[in-house]
């Protein structure tokens, strides 16, 4: 167990390594520039050249690529992401300040669509190819299928159009109002919410069927125990792995991936803010974020496969 | 006597009654003037799409910036409110310009506080302004090259600020009413010039509340403003949400009650038909044009038929009357704002190519052009953008189709701001750019520069040097008429050469709530933004 | 490192399923109704965007600007947007770069993915490590930031957007088939064959193929409909297809907020037929994996 730990670990660094060294590519290579951008202003303002190059030399733009890349790994290793190019503070003081945002509206959807999912898609299971089934499925497909940049607007407009009632602007925190953060966040989390639970409804629903089907719980049907603790006590542990590993993997796309909820509802969150951040060319903005969101990634799922090679020996002397 | 009794009663009544009407007419007219009266209190509620990367005016050009922090500072000169384009004093209470236009003096109020007590006097300006015009190393100033002429600045005494010029500059008032241009504390600035790039203190009529990146900015009431009773309110509050349907939202639920930028028309028409009265609509045409600039430097675009060709085919008349309910690109006009001072008489105007009413006949010049520049067949292009809707796509979708019938096809290419700005500004990576100017006042230094050489806001990278003398000309003459006279001719060679093409000027609309009173939107999102005389009608 | 596919038991050998066309898809239309409608759709679809130029009533591209922003009528039944353009047609239209877009990138997506996929299972060992570390890169990488690189260098074209969205398939697919593939790899029959001397490729072609089809096929037919969504999602940001081009995701993003009032069809249409699409992609994906995948089958 501890050299399959010792390993796992390990192999973590050459990952989030290549991320962060494809970012820093990439980055570089989409044209653009965050100094010419803050001269110009709105549109075509008129640079001064020499005022341009020195910009580039305070921001460290002109020094050899490599350079650039090793400066920022050295800083990495001391907890210091370095400073946004845009404003000039410090990278984690500015993801700080959204984080608490993101996270609630991550850990709410979180809750919304887990509540949803598990009896859903045990329900679907157990009830294959009825029309039970086939009416939980079709609502949950559907849930998908819809874009969710154009939900979100939809939402806003109609409360607008009949209400004449719009979310608050600004986020405050639960224990300091609780009426307003709910008033923020109700629709952003009923949205991200649903979207999520159609996802797992679907793969709580696939985990079920094939535990459904294992040996075990065929004996137990024999043993003749009532339907309902079987399902529960011996189908739902073992179907509940593959499901929490989504969950957990979705938790960590959350906190980063809900740009188009926040920009709709206006919530000043980690996604908005690494949107901005690509748009504007803020290079060590969107390295840390992409660095950090990759960490989460990785760790989970670190955490995920220790859980796996924990239950099932033969895992680890694969 | 009864009937002498009789005549003086009816006399007595129609005289009572006449006092009584008159009274009934009179007493709405003076409720009116009652609610005339400005009221005081209320926190303004505003909408605004993004947040600056730092608060310090010298520093930036983003509408961002100057939106938040210009109710917290003064500036020397300033456009007024009510008079467009006239220019008064906000520090500065009078001033002379000596008669070679050399030496401009201005003479400073007294009795001015800074937010943190200390005395505002001409050693703060004379600071601000050398931080402007000579800024250290390490600070970026962005309109330092519209100071070429000033020689330096001085503050012989207290109340006294004289500007010494190496050449004369029939721009440099203007340039000093620039809103962008506030007034530090000379003892902060020594220390760090840097500072105000995250600290505010000034002499406006509102102090620094709270700003949270992102999220929301907030200013309050100055209670030691050198105004007396001003500001009416409380103070103001911003909030940032940068999709443009969601702020119109905000504004229908009145969450906000104002959005200084603009709204597009559609999103007017929604909010006028839910709340009727109780939004108003200032809809004014704006100091900011929508062009497409040519690359002169590559092929086929070196070649002055090509160019001409192009902008015969776009119908500007109708592009006018069909993007307008869309776009608000409103306006035919050439390189300086149709309507303004300094505009072409319509006359001369359209015998230039690309403004003359009738297209068939500018078609097929524009077909033979191309014939004798070696394409009869058409011609393809590409013509970059920037990827926002309005007005840049909507504007390509007209150029597109107008091009095609005169043979020309294009490829569309919307590029993100950045890299829109990179390859325009930056590379000059494109054939035909969608590129806007949008500038602060109808200053002709201001719109006019980029048409020189090598000067940066020349994406078309061409030169001609009758151009960069008249324009070097009329920056140097003070007498308005002769001005006018230069620019007009520099103003025809670069149409008639088509070295830049304009499309449109713009038009935006100001939406706020009725409550919102005294607040006159000038022609430009820059200008107007101390909120001094702005009252709330009720909260 | 396995995310979705749930962990390989060590069971029975894997039966190779014996499809014969004719008696699987009428079985599956009687079992599987939801699959069906779902399939239905799909044709549908096909048929639309095959015959699009037949179909359409006018030209997706060109401006009609005194025709704008007309209601649904006879002479137009979706009516007309912004530019007075038909709804109608550029919909149709619409069809061919929706399904082109989705078509292309999950097939290059999924069997690139595939392929290396089955290599690293098969080869096992530091290759096996290798591409693991690189799928995971590629995993962790943001969509937004590929899409805008694709976008900004090559341009904001149908096949680049393909090109953007193909990319994160890859790893992705590559997960799933190289858990397939090695649960096959561990059991007796291969074991055999491979002591006995078979070739690499008989093995695989034989033995590993047929188990990694199923999970293949499921996972096509899964990021179809995903592909179109993200099409959709990447022309809202403005980086995927341009202005005139009729992608359904274009005609949602500029029109969808500020004209939902005043003429809603102009994004009302074009919102239906991507959620009918990725619905119809669904639902005849679900159930092909509850018929594909043996696990899932029914017993008895």
């Amino acid at each position: 167990m501890g050299t399959y730990l010792a390993k796992r670990v390990f192999l973590i660094v050459p990952t989030l390594l290549g991320v962060a060294a494809v970012v820093f590519l990439v980055m570089r290579v989409i044209p653009g520039d965050v100094a010419l951008l803050i001269l110009g202003g709105d549109s075509s303002g008129n640079i001064d050249k020499v005022q341009l190059a020195a910009m580039h030399h305070q921001l460290g733009l002109d020094q050899p690529l490599i350079v650039q890349f090793g400066a920022w790994l050295w800083g990495v290793v001391r907890f210091d992401f370095g400073a946004s190019l845009w404003t000039g503070r410090p990278v984690i003081e500015e993801l700080l300040g959204r984080l608490p945002l993101s996270l609630e509206l991550a850990f709410l959807a979180t809750l919304v669509s887990v509540a949803i999912a598990i009896p859903f898609g045990i329900l679907a299971a157990a009830r294959q190819d009825t029309w039970v089934d086939y009416l939980i499925r079709m609502v949950s497909i559907g849930g998908l299928a819809i874009p969710s940049f154009w939900v979100g607007i939809l939402i806003i407009l109609l409360l607008v159009i009949y209400f004449g009632w719009g979310p608050p602007l600004e986020f405050t925190w639960p224990w300091v109002d609780p009426w307003a953060n709910f008033q923020q966040m109700f629709w952003p989390v009923v949205t991200v919410g649903y979207r999520y639970a159609a996802v797992t409804t679907r793969m709580t629903r696939s985990t079920m069927l094939e535990v459904l089907r294992d040996d075990y719980i065929r004996t137990a049907w024999a043993k003749g125990l009532m339907e309902r603790a079987v399902l529960i006590r011996h189908a739902l542990k073992n179907a509940m792995l593959p499901v929490i590993t989504l969950v957990g993997t979705e938790f960590a796309f959350l906190i980063g991936g809900l740009v188009v909820t926040e920009t709709v509802f206006t919530l000043n969150g980690v996604g908005r803010f690494v949107v901005d951040a690509v748009a504007h060319r803020d290079y060590p903005v969107v390295q840390a974020l992409v660095f950090l969101i990759a960490l989460c990634f990785v760790v989970v799922n670190l955490l995920i496969d220790v859980t796996y090679a924990w239950l099932d020996p033969r895992i680890r002397y694969h | 006597m009864t009937t002498g009794t009789r005549r003086h009663r009816t006399w007595l009544t129609a005289l009572v009654l006449a006092l009584a009407l008159g009274a009934a007419i009179a007493a709405p007219a003076s409720a009116a003037q009652a609610s005339d009266t400005p009221r005081r209190g209320g926190v303004l509620l505003a909408v605004i799409g993004a947040d600056p990367p730092s608060l310090d005016p010298h520093q930036e050009s983003t509408f961002a910036n100057i939106e938040l922090v210009a109710p917290l500072y003064s500036t020397l000169l300033q456009l007024d409110p009510y008079h467009y384009p006239k220019i008064i004093g906000d520090l500065a209470t009078e001033w002379k310009i000596s008669s070679d236009g050399l030496t401009y003096t201005f003479k400073i109020r007294q009795g001015v506080r800074f937010h943190d007590g200390s005395a505002l006097t001409a050693v703060d300006v004379k600071a601000s302004y050398d931080k402007i015009i000579f800024p250290p190393q390490g600070v970026r100033s962005t309109r330092k090259n519209a100071y070429t002429a000033v020689k330096q600045v001085d503050a012989p005494d207290a109340a006294t600020v004289v500007f010494t010029l190496k050449f004369p500059s029939a721009s440099l008032l203007e340039n000093l009413a620039s809103p962008w241009n506030v007034i530090y504390p000379k003892s902060y600035l020594d220390k760090d010039p840097n500072y105000f790039k995250t600290h505010v203190v000034g002499s406006g009529p509102f102090k620094f509340k709270n700003y949270t990146r992102g999220s929301t900015f907030e200013g309050e009431r100055n209670p030691d403003y050198f105004i007396k009773d001003r500001p009416y309110l409380d103070g103001y509050k911003f909030y940032i949400s940068p999709e443009t349907s969601v702020r119109a939202a905000a504004i229908r639920s009145g969450r906000a009650y104002i959005e200084f930028r603009n709204l597009p028309n559609a999103d007017v028409e929604s909010i006028k038909k839910q709340l009727g009265d109780k939004i108003a609509v200032q809809e004014t045409p704006m100091t900011g044009e929508w062009g497409i600039a040519i690359n002169n430097t590559v092929k086929p675009f070196n070649d002055v038929r090509v160019r001409k060709a192009l902008t015969l085919g776009i119908d500007r008349y109708t592009m006018a009357k069909v993007l307008a309910p869309l776009t608000g690109l409103k306006y035919v006009g050439g390189l300086m704002r149709p309507g303004s001072d300094w505009a072409m008489p319509q006359a001369e105007l359209e015998k230039l190519p690309g403004f003359g009413r009738d297209m068939d006949k500018n078609r097929a010049e524009a077909r033979k052009l191309l014939a004798e520049a070696g394409y009869p067949n058409g011609l393809k292009v590409e013509l970059k953008n920037r990827n926002v809707k309005l007005p840049y796509q909507d504007f390509a979708v007209f150029l597109i189709q107008e091009w095609r019938k005169i043979g020309v096809e294009v490829e569309h290419r919307p590029l993100e701001t950045a890299a829109w700005f990179s390859d325009g500004q930056d590379t000059g990576n494109f054939q035909l750019m969608v590129a806007p100017t949008v500038e602060f006042m109808d200053e002709p230094d201001q719109f006019l520069g980029r048409y020189a050489t090598g000067s940066t806001q020349n994406w078309g990278r061409f030169s001609d040097p009758r151009v960069d003398d008249l324009f070097s000309r009329q920056a140097r003459t003070l007498d308005a008429g002769e001005r006018k006279r230069l620019m007009n001719e520099m103003e025809k060679i670069v149409l008639e050469n088509a070295y830049f093409m304009p499309g449109l000027w713009w038009s935006r609309n100001l939406v706020h709530w009725s409550k919102v009173k005294n607040y006159i939107a000038p022609p430009n999102h820059y200008t107007n933004q101390k909120l001094q005389d702005v009252w709330l009608a009720e909260d | 490192m396995s995310v979705q596919y749930p962990l390989a038991q060590a069971a029975p050998a894997p039966t190779v399923p014996r499809l014969t066309w004719g008696s699987e898809c009428w079985s599956f239309v009687r079992k599987k109704p939801l699959g069906a409608a779902g399939a239905a759709i799909i044709t549908g679809m096909l048929f639309v965007a095959i015959f699009a130029t037949a179909l359409a009533p006018y030209d997706a591209y060109t401006p009609d600007y005194g025709a704008s922003f007309e209601r649904p009528t006879a002479a137009h039944w979706f009516g007309t947007d912004e530019f007075g353009r038909d709804v109608l047609s550029r919909v149709i239209y619409g069809a061919r770069i929706a399904l082109f877009v989705g078509f292309v990138a999950s097939f290059v997506g999924c069997t690139l993915g595939a392929l290396l996929g089955v290599t690293s299972a098969y080869a096992g060992g530091k290759v096996d490590l290798a591409l693991e570390r690189v799928m995971d890169i590629l995993l962790a990488f943001p969509l937004l930031i590929l899409a805008l690189a694709i976008a900004s260098v090559l341009g904001p074209a149908v096949h680049n957007v393909v090109v953007a969205i193909a990319i994160p398939i890859i790893p992705r697919a590559a997960r799933v088939v190289r858990s397939a593939a090695l649960s096959v790899k561990e059991n007796q029959y291969v074991e055999a064959a491979r002591s006995l001397g078979a070739a690499a490729r008989r093995v695989i072609f034989q033995h590993i193929l047929p188990n990694v089809a199923a999970p293949y096929i499921i996972m096509l037919t899964a990021q179809l409909g995903s592909a179109i969504l993200t099409e959709a999602a990447l022309s809202y940001l403005g980086l995927g297809t341009a202005e005139p081009t009729p992608s359904w995701g274009l005609m949602l993003s500029g029109s969808a907020s500020s004209y939902a009032e005043k003429a809603p069809w102009i994004a009302l249409f074009p919102g239906i037929a991507i959620s009918l699409a990725v619905f119809g992609f669904n639902l005849f994906g679900d159930s092909l994996r509850d018929v594909l995948d043996p696990k899932l089958r029914r017993k008895g």
